[in-house]
């Protein structure tokens, strides 16, 4: 039974019933990274928490907040500690806490060890955010719109989907390796030992499966000179949505001048 | 007019000491369905790609001869327009999804949004292709959470919805499972009786008799036999070459080296029902 109301769904914008999520996927962007360009004028760490706590509530504003938080906490509980212990354990300074050998531990490096550790995750925030607010299909056609060539666009997302291919074939392998009776589980020696003959298979496949991709490709006529037409719709930007990105835009200029001036 | 006509063809890859295509004619007519069979690495997929439009442009190497495409020599055919006249199918069904739509939906849209085909018209034709592929209740998922025989199915309405007039076929339920092959035949079957050309690759030898109105064979690069199905696969010397034969036509054979011919040589099963049934009733009036 063929579902009408998906079909018909086709025929106009693609909207949810969240006024976050609907924003022009270009207008998105513009908000997340003029609030993360905040940390770069401010230099100070609390900022950068602020700022961190804001994009939490944007994905708690977006109905996102299950899948916002769980990426985020894995890629700034990496990156954020990594990033501060670099800087606390090598950075040199006057205010000397901890000496011995190579280690030179300052409260200078510690200082810039927490700005560096909370400006990442600001990154980590605008990252994670686009990931689950902005559908990547909607990115590459408004992106289109403003000139960007169609080609451009779809490496950008089969790059995107590459990643996702890589992880579930990496899965495949391992599930083949484990049923051979090869530990893949354990420590992480267990696991890089497991994991390190798996690559030449998968980059290999990778690479192989290109070129039928390609032909695949042009069977579809990527390659056709004609102006591409989308069967998705995306919503001409309301006169309202304009007016919020400007003002949020000037609002965050007054701060960085604020920040600067201060 | 021929629909596709080949003329003293011969290829070689880059790199390569000997042809992969050695001087072959061949004239394919409209609304035919063709079987192409023959060893592995005899030349069949390059034969494909050849007629796709893929050799030389695609893998480079050397060309001669001449092949034309509804009267249009091939190098002179610009891409797209290739591609909105002939549609490709290959063996795996992995990557013939795009990797970059949603919904099977769109990825069925993609070759139309590509040729710029204006959206209520892609809506109409994809619902159409959904309907004659009875893939439904596909349309929804994710082409990239399908199983190989649902991904194939996707790949062949995506090339549909293109209409082209012609579809090269390679191999395409060499990676399915018996219940995947049999809904791929029934698209072909669907697709024959739309009156589309098509050069279907095929190692299931009894599919092909049943289907294929004419057969080529294709051995070392060479076409070293063709003709209407039935003709190519009484010929039970093939098995010589390399070539299978259908079961059918093999026992058609011992019938006739029994001596107890049937009336006209069988090659598939209901053809051979046929012949018993008929054999069976003269039987029963004598």
């Amino acid at each position: 039974m063929m579902d009408e109301t998906f079909i018909n769904s086709y025929r106009s914008p693609q909207l949810s019933k969240n006024w976050l999520l609907n924003l022009n996927p270009l207008n998105k962007i513009n908000i997340y990274i003029a609030l993360g360009l905040i940390t770069l004028f401010f230099q100070h760490w609390q900022v950068n928490v602020v700022i961190t706590l804001v994009f939490i509530l944007l994905a708690v504003a977006a109905g996102r907040f299950k899948s916002f938080i769980s990426p985020f906490l894995k890629l700034g509980l990496v990156i954020g500690p990594f990033f501060f212990i670099v800087r606390a354990i090598f950075w040199p300074g006057e205010n000397m806490i901890f000496n011995y050998g190579i280690i030179n531990i300052t409260q200078e490096g510690i200082d810039l060890g927490i700005q560096y550790a909370t400006i990442m995750l600001v990154v980590c925030g605008i990252l994670v955010l686009c990931t689950v607010t902005i559908k990547a299909e909607d990115l590459t056609y408004s992106l289109e719109k403003i000139g960007v060539p169609h080609n451009i666009s779809f490496m950008i997302l089969s790059s995107l989907q590459l990643i996702i291919d890589l992880k579930d074939k990496t899965n495949v392998i391992m599930d083949s390796q484990r049923s051979r009776g090869i530990e893949t589980e354990g420590n992480v020696f267990v696991r890089i030992k497991a994991f390190v003959p798996v690559l030449s298979p998968l980059f290999l496949g990778a690479i192989s499966g290109a070129e039928e991709k390609t032909i695949a490709m042009d069977a579809r006529a990527f390659s056709s000179a004609n102006p591409n037409t989308h069967l998705r719709f995306l919503r001409p930007t309301p006169a309202l949505e304009k007016i919020l990105v400007i003002l949020v835009d000037i609002l965050i200029l007054g701060l960085i001048i604020l920040g600067v001036v201060l | 007019m021929s629909y596709i006509e080949l003329k003293n063809v011969s290829y070689r890859y880059p790199l390569a000491e000997t042809d992969a295509l050695k001087n072959i004619n061949y004239a394919f007519e409209e609304g035919k369905l063709y079987g192409i069979i023959g060893e592995n690495g005899g030349g069949k997929t390059t034969f494909c790609d050849l007629i796709k439009g893929l050799i030389p442009s695609f893998y480079g190497g050397d060309l001669t001869g001449e092949v034309f495409i509804k009267g249009k020599e091939i190098r002179e055919w610009e891409s797209s327009a290739l591609a909105s006249t002939i549609g490709y199918i290959f063996q795996n069904p992995f990557t013939q999804i795009s990797g970059i739509k949603e919904t099977v939906f769109e990825e069925i849209a993609l070759g139309l949004e590509n040729l710029g085909v204006e959206r209520e018209e892609i809506i109409d034709r994809v619902t159409s292709v959904v309907r004659q592929l009875k893939i439904e209740h596909l349309i929804k998922n994710n082409p990239n959470k399908l199983s190989g025989g649902q991904r194939q199915r996707v790949a062949f309405a995506s090339i549909i919805a293109m209409e082209t007039d012609i579809l090269v076929i390679d191999e395409p339920t060499s990676q399915l499972d018996p219940k995947g092959t049999s809904d791929i035949f029934e698209i072909i079957h669907l697709l024959k009786e739309q009156g589309k050309t098509i050069l279907l690759v095929e190692h299931k030898i009894d599919l092909i008799a049943e289907y294929a109105d004419e057969v080529l064979v294709i051995k070392q690069g060479e076409l070293i036999t063709n003709g209407k199905t039935s003709d190519v696969f009484s010929n039970v010397n093939l098995l010589n070459e390399g070539v299978n034969i259908p079961q059918i036509a093999l026992l058609s054979n011992d019938m006739k080296e029994q001596g107890k011919p049937f009336d006209t040589f069988a090659i598939t099963r209901s053809q051979a029902r046929e012949q018993i049934l008929k054999k069976g009733s003269e039987k029963i009036c004598h």
